[in-house]
């Protein structure tokens, strides 16, 4: 522990904590404290204590936002994580065919930007006897007055942005699971062997428990992610997303544009408080301090 | 990655289904890209045909290129193009230098406060963007940024997450090699640049691709601090494709998402091997 390396430890982290204070933390500080005053922007901000949380509890967006958000964080995240899981313990199985190119399959929707997925999918769901879904589905027997509204605000189109959520989180899952699958210790698997287990039986008794770490990794950042969600909805929905269709940082960079930045704030404060609240609970229920990675 | 596993041998028929359903899944994943680029080679009229085919009718000599010089100059992308990639390419060097070394000195060096200043950055880990935007946003005002290109790198030259990520990786190189160095006269830059440096170089090349794609892909910030035309990203200038040339062309929208797709593509296909190596060995393995 030289005074040197005290010294060059500190030069080598003193740029890259100041980009970090400036551009998050400190900014982050000044978004709470703020969510207490009225703001517009220009002039000074007028402090008013709880009352953007009052405003926003009695707001008619908010429950539905915050409902739409809840559903879509507890659906996808699951989903996604489970589903990778299963794929990515097909891809690694040996006697599976293809498994490179599989994986660089699976992930090309995850290095798509956000903004060309919109206009795929919009195109993909278009309501229209163009659109490819409803032309699918209509070969395959359906009615087309019997289609959803794959785009619209009602249940459907919650359905719709979490399926195409998945869809592009999927691959990201795959790759980071098969990661971790090759980390599985090998004399794990010859224990089971030896017991006489079924296929299925190692899989959930021996791989399962041995990807701990990424499953706990993949939920925690993914929920993360999902209590945000924000450009999905933009592209495939846009701002005036409304009923099943808006969530809390829609409306949050609704209010924005309206110059209502201490009401936007309070928005974003409740998100924070979400990802607080929804972390720790997982932390517990999955056991952080062994997991964690 | 380590071999594959030999154990779960699952009989011949479940194999089958198995296989079937994983292609079923990758095939979902690529219908949506071939449409896309069929579409962006039709006319407006064979898009919106009640009788769609899956390539555009005739030979492709006939098919309309046309849309792509469309996209391309009334979206102006050219230019966008620069924004974009001299944005991304500057963050990616600089922030990958500056989260290497940081997370270095978390992983390796002994000094007070380390374990505060990594706790510290997974706390920042957890802030929403949503928290900060607004004040990031007035300092970069104070600092003369908005609508700038400081704007779009400055805020990303490190990261908590990037960090965070180095710190794992650099953890892992044995303290055996870095004491070597030491006896061979080696001070601590010298020890991150060619010790540190050349045992990670898949973890270096992962956050690389990772850093590069979400600079490329960044959507909600740009959106915020770029005002003007000229300054606006790649994600930007094609979002409002879509609200303001061209709301009933999808052949041309298509086009217009084909040119902002493919490059990324190459990219991964490119540096994919790196980016699978460098996920291994980041310490967040099973």
């Amino acid at each position: 522990m030289s005074r040197s390396q005290s010294r060059n430890a500190w030069a080598f982290l003193a740029f890259p904590l100041a980009i970090i204070a400036l551009f998050v933390a400190l900014p982050s500080l000044a978004g709470i404290v703020l969510s207490f005053f009225e703001w517009s922007g220009g002039g000074s901000p007028r402090f008013i204590g709880m009352e953007n949380y009052r405003a926003l509890a009695s707001s008619g967006p908010f429950a539905p936002a915050l409902r739409n958000t809840l559903v879509f964080a507890l659906v996808t995240v699951p989903i996604t994580t489970g589903g990778a899981f299963l794929i990515a313990a097909a891809l690694n199985a040996e006697w599976f065919r293809g498994r490179t190119t599989l994986r660089t399959v699976l992930f090309i929707p995850t290095i798509v930007s956000i903004v060309a997925i919109g206009f795929i999918w919009r195109w993909v769901l278009d309501p229209s006897p163009a659109g490819l879904l409803n032309h699918a589905l209509e070969w395959f027997g359906l009615e087309r007055s019997a289609l959803p509204d794959w785009l619209g605000h009602g249940p459907w189109g919650l359905v719709t942005i979490m399926g195409v959520s998945i869809w592009r989180g999927l691959g990201f899952a795959v790759v980071l699971y098969l990661a971790a699958l090759g980390g599985v210790p090998r004399s794990m698997y010859d224990a089971a062997a030896v017991d006489g287990a079924t296929s299925w039986q190692t899989l959930w008794h021996i791989t399962w428990p041995g990807v701990r770490p990424m499953t706990f990794f993949l939920l925690i950042t993914g929920m993360i992610g999902a209590l945000q969600v924000f450009d999905i909805v933009l592209v495939m929905i846009g701002t005036s997303a409304t009923g099943w269709t808006d969530v809390l940082n829609l409306y949050l960079y609704r209010e924005f544009t309206l110059n209502r930045l201490g009401y936007s704030s309070a928005i974003g404060v409740i998100i924070l408080l979400l990802t607080i609240i929804i972390t720790a609970i997982q932390w517990r229920s999955l056991g952080g301090a062994e997991a964690g990675a | 990655m380590s071999e594959r596993h030999a154990i779960l041998r699952p009989n011949p028929l479940s194999r089958w289904l198995i296989h079937a359903a994983v292609y079923a899944i990758a095939l979902t994943m690529l219908i949506p890209f071939a449409w896309m680029i069929a579409t962006s080679l039709k006319t407006r009229g064979e898009a919106i045909s009640s009788t769609p085919t899956l390539l555009p009718p005739g030979w492709p000599w006939q098919w309309q290129w046309d849309n792509y010089a469309q996209a391309w100059e009334t979206a102006n992308l050219g230019r966008y193009y620069i924004n974009s990639a001299v944005v991304a390419i500057v963050v990616t060097l600089l922030a990958g230098v500056h989260n290497a070394l940081a997370g270095f000195a978390l992983a390796k060096m002994r000094f007070a406060g380390r374990r505060a200043t990594f706790t510290m950055l997974l706390l920042v880990m957890m802030l929403p963007v949503q928290v900060s935007f607004i004040f990031a946003y007035v300092i970069c005002g104070w600092l003369g940024y908005v609508d700038n290109y400081q704007a779009l790198i400055v805020p990303f030259l490190a990261s908590a997450f990037g960090i965070f990520y180095m710190r794992q990786a650099i953890a892992s190189v044995p303290d055996d090699l870095l004491d070597a160095g030491r006896i061979d006269g080696f001070g601590d830059f010298e020890i991150f640049a060619y010790i540190i440096v050349p045992s990670i170089k898949p973890a270096v090349a992962a956050l690389a691709i990772f850093t590069f794609i979400a600079s490329w892909n960044s959507f909600f910030w740009p959106l915020i601090v770029i005002d003007s035309n000229d300054m606006a990203t790649l994600p930007l200038a094609v979002a409002s494709l879509s609200s303001q040339y061209y709301t009933d062309s999808w052949p041309v929208q298509m086009a217009a998402a084909t040119i902002i797709t493919v490059p990324l593509i190459l990219v991964f296909l490119l540096f994919q091997r790196a980016f699978v190596e460098g996920i291994t060995l980041t310490g967040i393995k099973g």
